[in-house]
């Protein structure tokens, strides 16, 4: 009964070689093979690292993704927002305290997300769910000089630079439209977008370079009694 | 029943007032002086001196008391009151120099409108800019401030309609302001009799300049209404981030000059003025800021008319360096006239430094000298010489506490 006893070998090969496809399958889902790490550098005109500039990244080819929603906080310390600028996916939600002993009044009348969060000290409102993806400025209708930014964003990989203005993420192999924001960039959107092939290494760079300088960052160590 | 509902009023308005108390911003300053000075007396003592202590006045000295509130009333009103103690030389004690309600809707589509309705100051100064209507970089207010804290003040409604470029991409935010009040129909008084002085006394609402019986100010009350005709102002305001602030106003009060106050018979006097004032601040603690105002000031009693122009200027650098701030100014002021033997022409310059030191935020510290000098007719009347050299030198203990001063 040999046929019988070889089928049943070649039966076991099949098998064996199917639990390796379905391991190299779900590898390739954990962490995809033809990957690399895309490292988007930011530089003043005159050379400089910009730190704190928003970076987003799309795939222009295959179906779309999105980064899984967050949960986070933007405190109001001393009559100023902590931090000034968060960068969230569309779908997550942001909780407003107030941590200061004078109360806030937070408004926002940016077209991606329109709320009030009326007169209030400590933690009395929910969070603010953010649907649309748009830049949102935020104020403080009692103190004039308070002011954030929320970006929310579509983006499957987005982040902001670091103190060497850089920053990096691990992305498939294939063709992308990155994008720059920071509320104190005065280049135009299209300088600020590049579209790039990550392929056939395992290490890509972009180096943006800007066209003007950025707008001066704002006066910090004024104190806040005054009336700006 | 009657002790029930007797009862639950009593429940509700201890409920209302916790409540209130809650919510209610309040601040309590005390700030002393010790002065040495060789001024003329001040105005308020009935002389012609420049600065707010003459020589008389060398000695410790209450520079102000403050009280000020803040009530929310619902979610876009507020209530607010600055009352003071200056010295004892006023009507009362304690005078309220500014009390106003706030109107403050939330901003819509990069527009941003404020309304305050009540008594407080117009919108020109680029100096005092602290709580109190006070300058964080001297004792001391540059002449046009001084001007404005002695005798103008909106008793009437102001509106503001913003732009805020800032909040929608853009580098500058743009507002236009208008003002329309009545009560101030003897702003002048002091401009034309005193000239110009740097002080940091503001006249209360109710409030009175120089004594009665003394000349030349005789007790006159700035904010008094004669001619029943409103005053109105307009202004433009254009910003560059949080780094530059241009603000232009122009200021009338419509009086009648020929009007008198039946009961007093005092004079209505029509003043006119307009301002300009840049303020710059850079990095590292640094301030530069000038200002201008010219104007003129007329009555016309008995088919006289007589008038006097006035041009008030400053040029303040200021640098703040940890818990110090240092500032240095320079004043110039001219008052010209038609008046026979040219009453009350005056022109004058005046340096001011300081040196501010906030120990923690209820401790300053303050040192600060200034020099006046100025020729004046009137002084030269009253057996003055007619150029005069006028230093006054304070050291502040300013200790202040309050609901958000931690």
């Amino acid at each position: 009964m040999r046929p019988p006893a070889r089928a049943s070998r070649s039966r076991s090969a099949a098998a064996a070689a199917g639990a390796l496809l379905a391991l190299a399958a779900l590898f390739a889902a954990a962490r995809p093979a033809a990957a690399a790490t895309l490292v988007v550098s930011v530089q003043t005109p005159d050379g400089h690292a910009l730190p704190g500039a928003v970076v987003t990244v799309r795939p222009l080819e295959g179906s779309p993704r999105h980064a899984a929603p967050v949960h986070v906080v933007m405190d109001q310390v001393n009559r100023s927002f902590a931090p000034d600028l968060l960068v969230i996916p569309v779908g997550s939600t942001v909780e407003f305290p107030n941590s200061d002993s004078v109360s806030h009044q937070i408004y926002s009348f940016s077209s991606a997300k329109r709320f009030q969060l009326p007169l209030y000290r400590g933690k009395p409102y929910p969070p603010v769910h953010f649907d649309q993806p748009g830049v949102i400025t935020l104020g403080c209708n009692i103190h004039d000089e308070m002011l954030a930014y929320l970006l929310v964003t579509d983006a499957p990989w987005y982040g902001r630079t670091s103190e060497g203005g850089s920053w990096s993420a691990e992305v498939p192999h294939g063709h992308y439209r990155v994008e720059l924001w920071h509320p104190r960039l005065r280049d135009n959107e299209v300088d600020l977008r590049r579209e790039l092939t990550v392929a056939d290494a395992d290490r890509a760079e972009l180096t943006l370079r800007l066209s003007r300088p950025p707008q001066p960052a704002p006066l910090t160590d004024r104190p806040h009694s005054w009336d700006y | 029943m009657e002790r029930r509902l007797y009862r639950l009023a009593l429940r509700l308005i201890l409920l209302a007032v916790a409540g209130a108390s809650r919510a209610t911003d309040w601040e309590l300053s005390l700030d002393t002086r010790l002065v040495t000075s060789d001024a003329y007396p001040s105005f308020m003592d009935g002389g012609l001196g420049a600065v707010r202590f003459g020589s008389d006045d060398s000695g410790l000295r209450l520079g102000r008391a403050r009280l000020a509130v803040t009530q929310p009333l619902g979610e876009l009103f507020s209530a607010h009151l600055d009352a003071s103690v200056f010295d004892d030389k006023d009507r009362s004690a304690l005078g309220v120099t500014e009390a106003y309600l706030f109107f403050r809707p939330y901003p819509r589509a990069g527009y941003r409108f404020r309304l305050k309705a009540g008594g407080f100051y117009p919108p020109v100064s680029l100096e005092n800019r602290s709580a109190g209507w006070e300058s964080p970089y001297t004792l001391s207010y540059s002449a046009i401030d001084s001007w404005l804290a002695v005798e103008v003040r909106t008793i009437g409604l102001e509106g503001q309609l913003e732009w805020l470029g800032t909040r929608t991409g853009h580098a500058f935010d743009l507002g236009v302001t208008g003002g329309v009040f009545g009560w101030n129909d003897r702003a002048g008084v002091m401009v034309a009799s005193n000239g110009f002085v740097l002080t940091d006394r503001q006249t209360p609402l109710f409030g009175r300049l120089g004594q009665p019986g003394v000349k030349p100010l005789n007790g006159a009350e700035p904010f008094m209404e004669i001619d029943h005709r409103a005053g109105a102002y307009a202004g433009l305001e254009a910003r560059y981030l949080d780094r530059a602030v241009l603000r232009v106003l122009r200021y009338d009060n419509r009086a009648d000059p020929t009007q008198a106050d039946t009961v007093s018979h005092v004079l209505a006097w029509e003043t006119r003025f307009t301002s300009a004032g840049l303020r710059v601040e850079a990095d590292h603690g640094w301030t530069a800021i000038v200002q201008w105002l010219g104007g003129d000031t007329t009555i016309a009693p008995q088919s006289m008319t007589l008038n006097w122009p006035f041009q008030a200027q400053f040029a303040l650098l200021s640098k703040r360096f940890g818990r110090n701030t240092l500032s240095a100014r320079y004043d110039r002021f001219a008052v010209q006239t038609n008046a026979p033997e040219f009453y009350g022409a005056q022109d004058g310059h005046a340096w001011t430094a300081a040196y501010l030191f906030d120990l923690d935020a209820h401790w300053r510290f303050a040192l600060e000298c200034v020099r006046v000098v100025s020729s004046s007719v009137n002084r030269e009347e009253q057996g003055g010489p007619p150029l005069a050299t006028e230093t006054q030198w304070q050291l502040a203990i300013r200790y202040a506490l309050g609901s958000a001063i931690r």
